[in-house]
């Protein structure tokens, strides 16, 4: 080493050049990463079988209620009949979040009714407690649920109850109204589930 | 020794290909499809629909894929290669009952999907337009590349009712469809190479002048 | 070592969670002892690089290979749909994908230039007999890892090549039929052996790899490097005790190491982004095509990095025979230490019959290796034949040459112009 010393060592110029070196390293490490990173997105398959399911309602009859499996979940779409709707404002005192400003939907579902359409309900049938399965109860004043239920919709595993548009009532388990997935009119009567309306497209 | 090293090494990967031709003696023509030409590929993709796709699948394609790839929105390739009968998302399957079709040919048709990268795009357009009648009353074709091959000479009308240069177009196509299919990531894997190389030529500057100053002390 | 390197790391700054750590681990220790205090020659060459080029791979095939499970299955019925999906669906699989094939090659490419390296410096000879032992382990599981992990993706390559060299045990006396079954676990290659191929090439194998490759640079670090000149450079020391052609490993072999990984890493890129089949070299057509087990492939040639073995094996009229002369040609590797008796280390010094037999050694070996990948016709057999005679020669002759021969003598320092 004693020979090694004798150089005058130009420490400015050497910190500069570690300094570079360590941010070219840095970004390689970087840009090597993301692959990695990115590789852990859902893939193209799983993009496919989760892909936007098409839902045909010209042959729903009023006050009908059909599942479709989207991305291995069950969503519900409920052709409401006028009497339904007129239950939605009556219940809305002992409603946990009546405006729907905890819970989760698209921003165009962000009313009363919950949805596009104010007879058409599209939600995902996933309880908000605990994943279970609601049931689909429409009749009012049910033997099991009360003469005070208005119709709507019931969890049978802890007993959490939601209105005809998903809305979660005070005091159950729920702690917020049933999820509305993205959704969109192809054609009046076609419902494409799990995509939002394109810009400028019929919501 | 660092120049001789990396010419043996380049002259190992492009000169020697042990695997280059398929055929059986019969030289291979040289296909020069054009990846890049979109048209080019949506034209082979219908081919394919109308050619092809009856016994052979492209299965490890999805239609939506081929739309993002080639240009087409989603409605249109379904439209285009499966007249609206398939979801965007379903994979290119063959049309046919493949056991029937193998039942009068003797062979199930091999998914396409990787032909380009088993045996080359060259070969791919060599053998369709290597069918000759062989004999014309009855109508038996055979292929120079493949004799006694299976598959019939599905480009017929255009061996019967087109020019030379319209068939060799249309196998043009059809090749540069299936080589695209072999690797759809291709063009993207190219052009996202040379930005790759451009940084690590940067890096490598820096790298040897940090390298070069610290050795300034070893005398 | 009193005086403060300012080129490593300050640990003696009181109060520092390094300083608390060091306490309970010997980190200051270690570091010193393998990297700021590593005392390597100065006249380090080109073909210094390979060593930490190949750790460098290492890596790459750790990371990708970790990455790659993650969507590959271990299945005859879905092997080689999974590699499609990888490439296809996953996203930047194929990039990842890509990187482990490439690698796989790049592995040997950079390990055959490594260990002949070792062989033209002599760093085999005392007192590095055992790294180079380590060294020719770690080979040995290279190739059972290479060989494990063609057959993954479960192509027509990957199964008759297994298929083929599967067969060589059948070669052995007595037990050799029921030993193939037994690595099979099926009397043909199948689902099963597929199963234990993975559970081996992902897990067992890499272990044993690392395990080697530590034992390999601490045995290495003991007795310290060999150079182009083959000089003892710790019998020369200055004033403070370090050898005077010594510079400390960082910072001035890795800034060194670090232009030699990023130039690598350059090469890799152009293999990875424009040519990942390598020219049918790394990823073989043949393997384009699902494994099926009722119809061989027209030409199977193995891989390019086992060619000059499958030469060899091929020269070989006899099965049996064959199989032991391939074996051999492997087995002999190991005891270079001891065939070589010339004291003088490295090639610049040593006798012109040392260097004949290197060229025609290095010859028969890129021969063998280019006849390995060609199918087998008469001419080429003889062409093998010949090869194979030379490449063993090299481990004949050499005890005898090497004992007699006329060296030029040996420098006290290296050869260094800064």
């Amino acid at each position: 080493m004693s020979e090694t010393k004798t150089v005058e060592v130009n420490l400015k110029r050497r910190r500069m050049l570690v300094a570079a070196t360590g941010v070219m390293g840095a970004t390689a490490a970087t840009f090597l990463a993301t692959p990695f990173v990115a590789s852990w997105q859902p893939s193209e398959r799983a993009k496919a079988l989760g892909a936007p399911v098409d839902v045909d309602v010209s042959k729903l009859a009023p006050g009908q209620l059909v599942t479709v499996n989207w991305r291995g979940k069950p969503v519900w779409v409920l052709h409401r009949t006028e009497e339904m709707l007129a239950t939605l404002p009556k219940v809305e005192p002992v409603l946990r979040d009546p405006e729907s400003n905890e819970s989760v939907q698209p921003d165009y579902c962000k009313n009363r009714h919950r949805s596009i359409k104010p007879e058409l309900f599209v939600a995902i049938g996933v309880c908000t407690h605990l994943g279970c399965a609601p049931l689909f109860k429409p009749e009012p004043k049910d033997a099991e649920l009360g003469s005070d239920w208005p119709g709507g919709f019931f969890c049978p595993c802890h007993g959490s109850r939601f209105d005809l548009a998903g809305r979660v009532f005070k005091s159950v388990p729920a702690p917020i109204n049933l999820e509305i997935p993205p959704h969109h009119y192809r054609t009046d009567t076609l419902i494409r589930v799990g995509e939002d309306p394109k810009e400028g497209g019929q919501a | 020794m660092a120049k001789g090293f990396v010419a043996i090494l380049a002259g190992l990967l492009v000169s020697l290909n042990v695997w280059a031709g398929g055929g059986h003696g019969q030289p291979l023509e040289k296909a020069n499809n054009d990846l890049r030409d979109k048209a080019s590929l949506q034209r082979g993709a219908v081919l394919f629909s109308n050619y092809c796709q009856a016994c052979h699948s492209i299965k490890y394609m999805r239609y939506n894929r081929i739309a993002r790839d080639l240009g087409w929105t989603d409605e249109e390739v379904v439209e285009k290669m499966a007249h609206g009968l398939n979801k965007p998302t379903d994979a290119v399957l063959a049309r046919g009952d493949l056991e029937a079709i193998a039942k009068v040919l003797g062979t199930t048709p091999p998914d396409l999907s990787l032909m380009a990268r088993r045996s080359g795009p060259d070969y791919i357009y060599s053998f369709l337009l290597g069918y000759f009648e062989k004999d014309p009353e009855k109508g038996v074709w055979d292929n120079h590349y493949l004799p006694g091959t299976a598959m019939p000479n599905v480009l017929e009308d255009k061996y019967r009712f087109a020019d030379e240069a319209e068939r060799r177009h249309a196998a043009r196509d059809l090749t540069n469809f299936l080589e695209y299919v072999g690797e759809p990531i291709k063009l993207y894997r190219q052009s996202l190479g040379w930005k790759v190389l451009l940084f690590l030529f940067v890096f490598f500057i820096i790298a040897y002048l940090l390298k070069k100053e610290y050795w300034r002390d070893v005398k | 070592m009193a005086e403060h390197n300012p080129n490593t790391p300050d640990f003696d700054k009181p109060g520092t969670l390094l300083q608390w750590l060091d306490k309970r681990l010997p980190l200051v220790e270690t570091w010193n002892e393998h990297v700021g205090q590593y005392y390597a020659p100065k006249n380090f060459n080109f073909w210094y690089y390979f060593g930490s080029l190949a750790l460098l791979v290492l890596v790459n095939q750790f990371v990708t290979g970790i990455w790659l499970t993650m969507s590959y299955k271990p299945s005859a019925a879905e092997a080689f749909n999974s590699i499609e999906y990888i490439m296809r669906d996953v996203e930047w699989g194929w990039l990842i994908r890509y990187m482990h094939s490439t690698g796989a090659s790049a592995f040997f490419i950079v390990v055959y230039l490594h260990m002949f390296r070792g062989i033209m410096y002599g760093s085999y000879k005392q007192p590095r007999e055992l790294v180079w032992i380590i060294g020719m382990l770690i080979f040995l599981v290279l190739m059972g890892e290479a060989f494990m992990g063609y057959l993954l993706p479960w192509g027509q390559m990957s199964y008759w090549g297994a298929q083929v060299i599967i067969s060589l045990f059948g070669a052995i006396p007595v037990v050799g039929p029921d030993l193939a079954t037994w690595i099979r676990g099926d009397y043909v290659i199948s689902d099963a052996t597929l199963n234990r191929f993975f559970a081996l090439h992902v897990i067992a194998l890499p272990l044993v790899l690392l395990i080697l490759v530590f034992l390999h640079i601490v045995a290495l670090h003991r007795v310290g490097s060999n150079n182009p000149d083959g000089v003892d450079i710790k019998k020369v020391k200055g004033p403070d005790g370090t050898p005077l052609d010594g510079i400390p490993f960082h910072p001035y072999y890795s800034v060194k190491d670090t232009v030699g990984a990023v130039a690598f890493a350059f090469l890799f890129a152009v293999v990875v982004f424009y040519f990942p089949e390598g020219g049918g070299f790394f990823l073989e057509p043949p393997n384009f095509e699902p494994a099926n087990p009722l119809k061989t492939p027209e030409h199977i040639a193995p891989v390019w990095y086992f060619t000059p073995f499958y030469a060899i094996l091929r020269a070989i009229p006899d099965k049996f025979l064959g199989v032991m002369a391939m074996g051999a040609a492997i087995g002999v590797l190991f005891l270079l230490p001891w065939l070589d008796r010339c004291p003088v280390r490295s090639i610049r010094y040593r006798g012109t019959s040392f260097k004949l037999l290197l060229a025609m050694f290095t010859v028969s070996f890129l021969a063998l290796g280019y006849l390995g990948t060609q199918p087998a016709t008469p001419t080429l057999t003889k062409l093998a034949q010949l090869f194979t005679a030379g490449y063993f020669l090299f481990f004949i002759l050499l005890p005898f040459t090497s004992k007699h021969e006329q060296c030029k003598p040996v420098p006290t320092r290296v050869t260094y112009h800064g």
